[in-house]
This record gives C-alpha cells, sequence and structure tokens, in this order.
C-alpha cells in the first residue's frame, strides 16, 4: 500500500483511464480467443473479471503476493495448454496471459503506456493466425484505440473525456497513413526468413494429398475453400477444358492409388512432340505443404523455382507454405513422346484383388472390338468401348456413394454402380490395365468459377477432380475422363446443392429458379474479388513486386539500396509534405481576422504599423490622431469589425462590406506639403 | 580542490550555457517560439515504444508477415506524425513572463508566465519548468492566453531574475518531448531576509527618554492632507475631497509631533553587511507596524522621515537593492 502512497497525483492514472485500457485490452483479446485454448481463454476472461471488479470494489485488488502467484499460474496454465511457451501457439497465449495480469497492477501511468504499447504487439501476432481483410480492419481500429488512451493519458487536452484524444489520434492516423503507404511499398523484404521458429504442422490444411481412394475426393468437394485463383494473359478456354493437372499416380494396392516409386534412372525429359498454340496463365495458389504446382493440362514452361517432371506435372523446388504466385504455360493440344518399356511396365502393375469377373467384362469388350480378327488389334477403340459402358449401364454420378468394402474397383463395377470422379478413374484404369493398356491416375481440378468483377477464374477444393491417361500408341499419353461419360440424367447434384448449398462451384447448375441462390453467388464473387486484391496487393506484396517496382522506375540496377535510398526519400518527402500541410493550417485564420490583418498592414506601410498590445479601438484612435485624412476610413472598418469580432454574430454581409471597404482604401504616405499645411493649420489656431 | 572542481563545473555549466538556443523576447517583450530552438527527445514511453516497434519489425519480417508490416508502420508513421506535432506544438507559441511583488530572500519568488496561443491553433499541455518548479500542464485554446504562476525559490536580496523558462510538451502521446528555452527580462524584487529580532532603533534626542506608552496616546490626531500614493491604505483616503473633485487626498495620522525614529546602518555593529541588512529590515518591518515616523540611513543614501507602506517599502527597496546598481 505504501507503494501507491509514494506516487505523485500528477503520475496516477484515473479511474476511467484503467477502464478504457481494460476494455481495449478485453477486445483486442477477443478475436484471439478463436485460436486459444479453452483454458488459456478461461484464465484471460478470469483476470479481466478480477480486473473491473476492482475498479468498482478497489479491496478486490490483488496484493503482490497474489500477483506474483497469478502469475506463476498464468505461466503454468499456458504450459499445460500447450506443453512449451516458445512455439508461435504458446508463446502467443503467454504473451495474452502477461498482458491481461498486467492490467492488475496500475499504479501510475507508466503501466498503463507499458500495457498500452504492448497492445501492438499482440495484435502483430494475431496476424500469424489470421490476414482476412476483416481482422486487419478491427485490428487497425484497436491500433486507432491505443493512440487515443496513450493521447489521453498524456492529457492537457483542454476538456476531460476520450472526444478531444479522439479528435488528435484521428488527425495523427489521417496524416499517418500516407507515411504507412509509402513504407509498406518500399521498406526492403526479405527473401528468405532470418531465423525459422517454426510454423506450427498441427495446423491442418484441406486440400488435395497424393494418394487416392474412395471418399478422398468427395470429401474435398464438400469443401468451399479455395484452391487457386487463375489470370489468363489471354483468352480463357472453356470449362471442359480446364484440367488443372496435379500428381500422377502410378500404383495401385487393391484400394489405394499412390505415385509409386518411379523407376530407377528414370530422367527422361518431359516432352512434347506435337502442340498447338500456348496459353499463358497466373496462378495465385494457396498454400498446400506440398511441392506440386497446378498447371494446365499440359505445361510446357515451368515458372522460377519448380521444374517439370518426367510425368509432366509441375513441381516446385519447396512445398507450398505460403500464398504461392507463379505464371505458367500449357497447350491443349499435344502429343507426348511415348516411354520406354519400364514405364510401361509399371503402368500395367496390377494389385492382387483383381477379380475373374473383371478380367471377363475387359476379356468380352475385347472379343467385341476385335470382332473375331486379330487380338491387340486397337487400344484406341477399347477405350471407347470401356467409356461407353459407363455411359450405356447405369452407372450414376453421386456425391454420396455407398461404403464399398475390401474391393472397391469391383464391388463399385458391378454392384453398387454410383459414385463420384475417383472411383470411376480408379476402377477405368484398372480395366485398362487389365486390357493390357498401360494406365495412371491424375489428380487435380477441372474448371473453374469465372469472376467477372475480378475478370480471373476462382478454382475451388469443390472443383477437385481425377482422370486417367492411357498410353495409345502413336499417340503418347491420352487423357480419357470416364466420369464424363456418365449419362447427364443420371447425374444427382441434388445431394451437391444440399451439401454445398450456396457455395456450389459451377459444375452443380443451380436452375433457373433459384434467383436468390444466384444473387448470393454474386455477392460471393464480389465478395472473392475483393479477397483476391487483397491477397495480391497486401498479403503477397514481396520482394519481387518491389524489384519489378524499381525496374519500372529505371532503378533495376540499383536493387536493395535503391529501394532504401527511395524509401528514404520518399519517408522525408511525405513528412515534409505533412508538415506543410500543418503549417497552411496554421496560416488559415478566419476571414474577419484576415481582413482586420489587411487593414493593418496597409496602415503599416504608411508609417502605423499596429502595435502588438494595441487593441482594435485605441489603434483606430492612434490613427485618427496621427492622419486625420484617414481618420473616417478607418474608423467606418472598425465601426464594422468590432461588433462582429467581440459581439454579435458574425454574418457573410458584414464580411462582405468589410472587404468592399477595405478595397478602396489605399493610404498614402503624407506628403511634405500636406505635412506643411498641417502645421499651418496648427499655427491658425494658436 | 573542491573550490577548482566547483568553479570548473561552473565554467563548463556556463559554457554549454551559452550553447543553448534561447528564444528572445521581441520588441513588444513577448518571445515566440522560432523552429531552430526547440530540442526534441523521446521520453521512456518513446524508447519503449520504439523497442517494441522494432520488435515487431523484425517479427514480421521475419514471419514475411505483410499486415504485420502494415500495422508495425502505422504505428511507426504515427510515431513520426506524433514528433512532429510535438515539435509542431510549441512551434510559434508566444510567452511573456512578468515578475510578481517583492519577497524576503528565503521566500519564493512569483512570476506569472502568459501563454498565448498564436497562429490560429489551441496548444495542448503545455508545461512550464523552472528549477524544481513544475506547474500543472495547461491548455491555451485559439487565440487564448493562460497564466501559469511561477514560485521561485530566492537565496539572495536584490533583484530575483527569471532569466529563462523552460517551455515544454509531450504532446500527442507522451513519446516525445519537446523543450524549449525562453528568455525573459522579468524579475522580482528580493527584500533581505529579516533578522529574527534587532535592537531598538535609535531615536532623535530627547524623546528617547520617554516611556514607550505615552507615544501612542492619542496616535489619531490629524496631522493635515497630501497625494495618494499607492500603497497608502483606503481608511485614510479622503472621501468627501474625491467626493469634491479634487482627486484622491489622504488624511495624514499621526502620534504626537516629533515622535520620529532613525533606522541607521552606523547605530548596528554588526561585522558582516549582510547581517547588517537583516537587521535593519527587521527595525524597519517593527518600526512600519507603529504609527511612528521613520528615515533610513545607509551609507551613501538616505531615505527621509516618513510613514505609511510605500514608504515602508521604499526603505525595504534601499535595504534589498544596497551595493547593488540601481536598475
Amino acid at each position: 500500500m505504501h507503494k501507491t502512497d509514494s506516487i505523485p497525483m500528477a503520475e496516477r492514472p484515473e479511474r476511467t483511464q484503467i477502464l478504457w485500457t481494460t476494455l481495449l485490452v478485453a477486445a483486442a483479446c477477443a478475436p484471439f480467443v478463436r485460436y486459444l485454448d479453452g483454458q488459456v481463454t478461461a484464465f484471460l476472461a478470469l483476470i479481466l473479471a478480477i480486473r473491473l471488479l476492482a475498479l468498482r470494489w478497489p479491496a478486490a485488488l490483488p496484493n503482490r503476493w497474489i500477483r506474483a502467484l497469478l502469475a506463476f499460474a498464468g505461466l503454468g496454465n499456458c504450459l499445460a495448454a500447450y506443453h512449451t511457451v516458445s512455439g508461435q501457439d504458446g508463446g502467443s497465449a503467454l504473451l495474452a496471459t502477461m498482458l491481461v495480469l498486467k492490467l492488475l497492477e496500475l499504479d501510475t501511468k507508466r503501466d498503463l503506456r507499458l500495457v498500452l504499447i504492448l497492445l501492438g504487439f499482440l495484435s502483430v501476432v494475431q496476424f500469424l493466425f489470421d490476414e482476412s481483410f476483416q481482422l486487419t480492419f478491427y485490428l487497425g481500429l484497436i491500433a486507432l484505440g491505443l493512440v487515443t488512451l496513450l493521447t489521453e493519458l498524456n492529457g492537457g487536452l483542454g476538456a476531460a473525456g476520450l472526444r478531444p484524444a479522439l479528435r488528435v489520434s484521428a488527425r495523427l492516423a489521417l496524416q499517418a497513413i500516407p507515411l504507412t503507404l509509402v513504407l509498406f511499398v518500399l521498406f526492403p523484404r526479405l527473401t528468405a526468413p532470418l531465423w525459422s521458429l517454426g510454423f506450427d504442422s498441427s495446423k491442418g490444411l484441406t486440400g488435395m494429398s497424393d494418394s487416392m481412394e474412395p471418399g478422398n475426393i468427395s470429401e474435398l468437394v464438400v469443401n468451399g475453400e479455395l484452391a487457386f485463383r487463375v489470370r489468363f494473359a489471354g483468352q480463357r478456354p472453356n470449362s471442359n477444358q480446364l484440367y488443372w493437372r496435379g500428381p500422377v499416380l502410378w500404383t495401385m494396392n487393391g484400394r489405394r492409388w499412390t505415385p509409386g516409386a518411379p523407376p530407377s534412372g528414370w530422367q527422361e525429359p518431359a516432352r512434347l512432340i506435337e502442340s498447338s498454340e500456348p496459353i499463358e496463365y497466373e496462378i495465385v495458389m494457396e498454400p498446400t505443404k506440398q511441392r506440386w504446382l497446378f498447371a494446365l493440362d499440359m505445361p510446357i514452361s515451368e515458372p522460377e523455382g519448380a521444374a517439370i517432371s518426367p510425368d509432366y506435372q509441375l513441381l516446385s523446388n519447396q512445398p507450398v507454405t505460403a500464398l504461392k504466385r507463379y505464371t505458367a504455360r500449357s497447350v491443349l493440344s499435344y502429343r507426348t513422346a511415348e516411354p520406354d518399356a519400364r514405364v510401361r511396365a509399371l503402368a500395367l502393375e496390377l494389385p492382387d484383388n483383381v477379380t475373374p469377373r473383371m478380367r471377363a467384362l475387359v476379356e468380352d469388350w475385347r472379343t467385341q472390338v476385335t470382332d473375331g480378327r486379330s487380338d491387340r488389334a486397337d487400344d484406341w477403340t477399347l477405350v471407347q468401348r470401356a467409356l461407353a459402358h459407363f455411359n450405356r449401364e447405369n452407372f450414376y454420378y453421386t456425391l454420396l456413394p455407398p461404403k464399398l468394402g475390401a474391393n472397391p474397383a469391383d464391388e463399385f463395377l458391378f454392384e453398387t454402380r454410383s459414385g463420384f470422379c475417383e472411383h470411376y478413374a480408379s476402377s477405368f484404369a484398372l480395366l485398362m490395365r487389365i486390357a493390357g493398356i498401360p494406365s495412371r491416375i491424375v489428380l487435380g481440378y477441372l474448371g473453374g468459377e469465372t469472376n467477372a468483377f475480378g475478370g480471373y477464374t476462382i478454382v475451388r477444393q469443390s472443383d477437385a477432380h481425377a482422370w486417367v491417361e492411357v498410353l495409345i500408341e502413336g499417340r503418347g499419353w491420352v487423357r480419357v475422363d470416364p466420369t464424363a461419360a456418365v449419362d447427364p440424367s443420371r447425374i444427382d447434384n441434388r445431394a451437391a446443392t444440399e451439401l454445398l448449398g450456396a457455395g456450389a462451384s459451377v459444375r452443380f447448375d443451380l436452375g433457373e429458379a433459384a434467383a436468390l441462390a444466384r444473387w448470393m453467388r454474386d455477392l460471393r464473387l464480389l465478395g472473392d474479388t475483393l479477397e483476391a486484391n487483397w491477397q495480391n496487393w497486401v498479403l503477397d506484396f514481396s520482394a519481387q513486386d518491389q524489384r519489378r517496382l524499381m525496374d519500372r522506375l529505371g532503378l533495376g540496377a540499383w536493387q536493395e539500396y535503391g529501394l532504401a535510398v527511395l524509401m528514404v526519400l520518399a519517408v522525408s518527402l511525405t513528412l515534409g509534405g505533412i508538415l506543410l500541410v500543418l503549417m497552411r493550417e496554421r496560416t488559415e485564420r478566419d476571414p474577419l481576422e484576415q481582413l482586420y490583418a489587411r487593414l493593418c498592414q496597409r496602415l503599416g506601410r504608411v508609417g502605423l504599423p499596429r502595435l502588438p498590445h494595441e487593441g482594435p479601438d485605441d489603434y483606430g484612435q492612434r490613427v485618427a490622431a496621427a492622419r486625420p485624412d484617414l481618420a473616417s476610413e478607418v474608423g467606418g472598418f472598425l465601426a464594422l469589425y468590432v461588433p462582429a469580432r467581440y459581439g454579435e454574430r458574425l454574418t457573410p454581409e458584414t464580411l462582405q462590406r468589410l472587404s468592399d471597404l477595405l478595397r478602396g482604401f489605399t493610404p498614402r504616405t503624407q506628403s511634405v506639403q500636406s505635412a506643411f499645411r498641417g502645421k499651418v493649420t496648427a499655427s491658425n489656431g494658436g | 580542490m573542491p573550490q577548482v572542481s566547483n568553479s570548473l563545473r561552473d565554467r563548463a555549466h556556463r559554457y554549454f550555457d551559452s550553447l543553448l538556443r534561447r528564444v528572445q523576447p521581441g520588441p513588444d517583450g513577448v518571445a515566440r517560439v522560432g523552429a531552430r530552438q526547440i530540442y526534441i527527445v523521446p521520453t521512456r514511453a518513446g524508447f519503449m515504444y520504439g523497442a517494441v516497434l522494432l520488435v515487431m519489425l523484425l517479427g514480421s519480417l521475419n514471419y514475411q508477415n505483410n499486415l504485420g508490416l502494415l500495422l508495425t508502420f502505422f504505428l511507426t508513421s504515427v510515431g513520426l506524425v506524433a514528433m512532429h506535432h510535438a515539435w509542431f506544438n510549441l512551434l510559434g507559441l508566444a510567452v511573456q513572463a512578468r515578475g510578481g511583488s517583492p519577497v524576503f530572500a528565503g521566500e519564493r519568488a512569483r512570476f506569472e508566465v502568459a501563454v498565448r496561443a498564436e497562429g490560429g491553433r489551441p496548444r495542448h499541455d503545455i508545461r512550464l519548468r523552472k528549477q524544481d518548479e513544475t506547474p500543472a500542464p495547461v491548455h491555451v485554446d485559439t487565440g487564448d492566453q493562460t497564466l501559469v504562476a511561477l514560485a521561485v525559490p530566492t537565496e539572495q536580496r536584490g533583484w530575483h531574475r527569471l532569466t529563462d523558462v523552460m517551455v515544454e510538451t509531450r504532446h500527442p502521446m507522451g513519446l516525445f518531448r519537446a523543450w524549449t528555452y525562453v528568455a525573459t527580462e522579468a524579475k522580482t524584487l528580493v527584500f533581505p531576509t529579516p533578522a529574527p529580532q534587532a535592537p531598538e532603533p535609535g531615536h532623535d534626542a530627547g524623546d528617547s527618554a520617554r516611556p514607550h506608552r505615552t507615544r501612542y496616546e492619542g496616535a489619531e490626531d490629524y496631522l493635515g492632507s497630501r497625494g495618494y500614493r499607492p500603497g497608502d491604505s483606503i481608511r485614510h483616503i479622503d472621501w468627501k475631497a474625491y467626493a469634491r473633485e479634487r482627486g484622491l487626498v489622504v488624511k495624514q495620522y499621526g502620534g504626537e509631533q516629533g515622535q520620529e525614529v532613525w533606522i541607521d546602518w552606523a547605530r548596528l555593529n554588526a561585522p558582516d553587511p549582510e547581517i547588517r541588512l537583516g537587521l535593519l529590515t527587521r527595525q524597519v518591518l517593527d518600526v512600519s507596524a507603529s504609527p511612528t515616523r521613520f528615515g533610513l540611513r545607509l551609507p551613501g543614501a538616505v531615505e527621509g522621515l516618513s510613514q505609511g507602506t510605500s514608504h515602508t517599502e521604499r526603505c525595504l527597496t534601499r535595504l534589498a537593492l544596497f551595493g547593488h546598481a540601481q536598475d
């Protein structure tokens, strides 16, 4: 207790200041609660409650010993929840805990300042968890709040309460915005982190995996999350040509497709023998923690830091852990080179659980196709026959397929006959291998939603797809999409609409009647446009963009130094501009004062300057005494000016009349003659 | 040895003092703070703010988190703008100091500092500082003026000059302290500290023998009238004469004529002149409390026989400035 007594009055915070600071801390912690462990949140709430109670009943404020105990409890609580306080989660939980605990010890204004300043740090930490526009706006308000409270804490604003402080801080914030933008654009970025604290790998990412088994992709399809955005340099191809190529799967173990080990020494480069005109496009991809980059079937040029594998996957050198932007080129029609025998053998490997009826089915097709002629007549005709099978028989396309047992391919082909792209692709590839046609599975996305507002295409997780590539002699690898072979009348998209609601992609036509749903979709597209720009211009602004900017300014050769010099220059100029704004404000006096100042200035020119202590009345009398010839004009002006300045309300008419009076008023220095005449009159009078 | 280091320190102090850019008062006696006379440094809170921003910057750069950088840059910019606001809050501020009524040495000399918000904007959080004296921060509205009282401790008799006042602000966020030194001519007269007690001053011949008591009998005898001088008691103003438009006239009353006392430097035999002045001050104060006409004799100066507050003040002023150049 004696500690608080020794604090001078001026340093003791007021109750309202403590209240506002507490509320601001609570507001800053609120969005963070989503990422905090439940018990940490509970602890924060408890301390905040004690703080607020102690404002009402000061006796409830814990003393030093209890505070120390609470600090240990807070640390223990974070350790119990995260087992560490050095990681991203544990560390930020500890920061929030300690900041809130400091609220119990606000003896001086210095303590309050410390809390407010650290609030900035807590805000920045939250951006590691959430980078949305909404959170940015919210934390911007928190920052304004902390500036306001710091201003209020400093005091000397003439009136009590937050309003004058808010006015000051709003001015500060407005003037700070141009400077913020300059710093943001020009402050040199790191191209690689200085140290790695390790991103928590526990955070699950949804997205494509590098294997396929029944259920994998249909899980994805009900996920409306963004996969990537594409902007085409030229015309956008038709949706049914937009096969976004991802991982390629070679090995089937009876239930599950995996990439499989490539044959040793397989290093033949991917090359196309024939190709059409290339299409160029830019993709902004969400992080996947995987190496593959999606590209339109077939990619022909790789972006920096990536390579095209022999099976035409675009692979980044590093896993994509942050938003990735790249430009790629593809051709829509092509002929691939034919691989050697080892690769053919890999693409023909069969699992153990191929059933006799599957072999019988393929055998049946082959006899139909060859028509009794040679046994290996035409692979391509056999592919057509297989597709016709999916089309003619009662195969249904549904997002909610029945559960499959130990041999999914067999059960799907002969019993359930309803499934999703993964079922079709898997069984089709298997049937091809039985028929002796090398095949492989390609995972990726199909189509994408055009966003007319933003002029780009959105590809979502719900666009995930699987298709098959078969090796045909003389044609190389050919894409076959068995899912597309299903009769459209047997596509059950009711399930999709139910599952996805308004988030359904264009693949599921919502029908004309659903006007509200379409309106919702437009709204969603607009929101996505904003988000895309946010991502493009704010989140993804990088050293690369800065280099591009420098190039455009013709300073590319200067590199980082040029950027630093440019930044210092721009910051100085902006600050200079702000000062100019401040100075201008200063000279903006009220119009009445300006008129009076002009009168004084003109009289000053004829040797009658207003003395600093002189009021208008005294000045007028002195002028009248020194220059009787000016008395009437000056008197007339002052007779209007004085009441307007000190008494009645100022009207625009008064201003106009004063201005008119001033226009005709150009006093001249008294000539020798008139001065002499003045003397003569004076002597006559005596 | 301590003598030497003291004088060295004094000289160093004077040297650095001469380097200070002080705001000199203009011809109208008002000092207006100029751009190059303002000093500015971060406060402790400012350093803390900077340190936290640095951590935020490093963290955001390392995590390549643009939003973190955006917030860091926003707070940095706010800090930079705040620095200019602190500077601008002092720029063009008009300051004028005035001395107060005289005090005795050892008391605090009073000064009145007028702070005026010229230039069409209000001034926030203006703090004055002189030695240990730090009055509460003030706010000055646009075109308005606020008076701040400063009480400065005194030690020596004579004119106590304010010489300069530090004008300081931490507006707007308390992150930066901007200050300036305003030079001023303001001075307050400091009388010598009265001695706790002093010997009875000498009376003129023939008077000393009379017992004190009788001197006060009939003390309210009317002596005559003279013109009003500042400091005269209102009770002695001849209101009837004022009503007849003869101006302010004071009636003079006195004890028996001839009750006159001379307070004389030569009669005291304290060796130290300051102690002697202290004794004389005590005598003046004692005698002025009684209705006795008194005079003051100092080497080289004589204040004739008279009485009244203004006479007392004149005598005290003579004592205060004894041996000093008169100004």
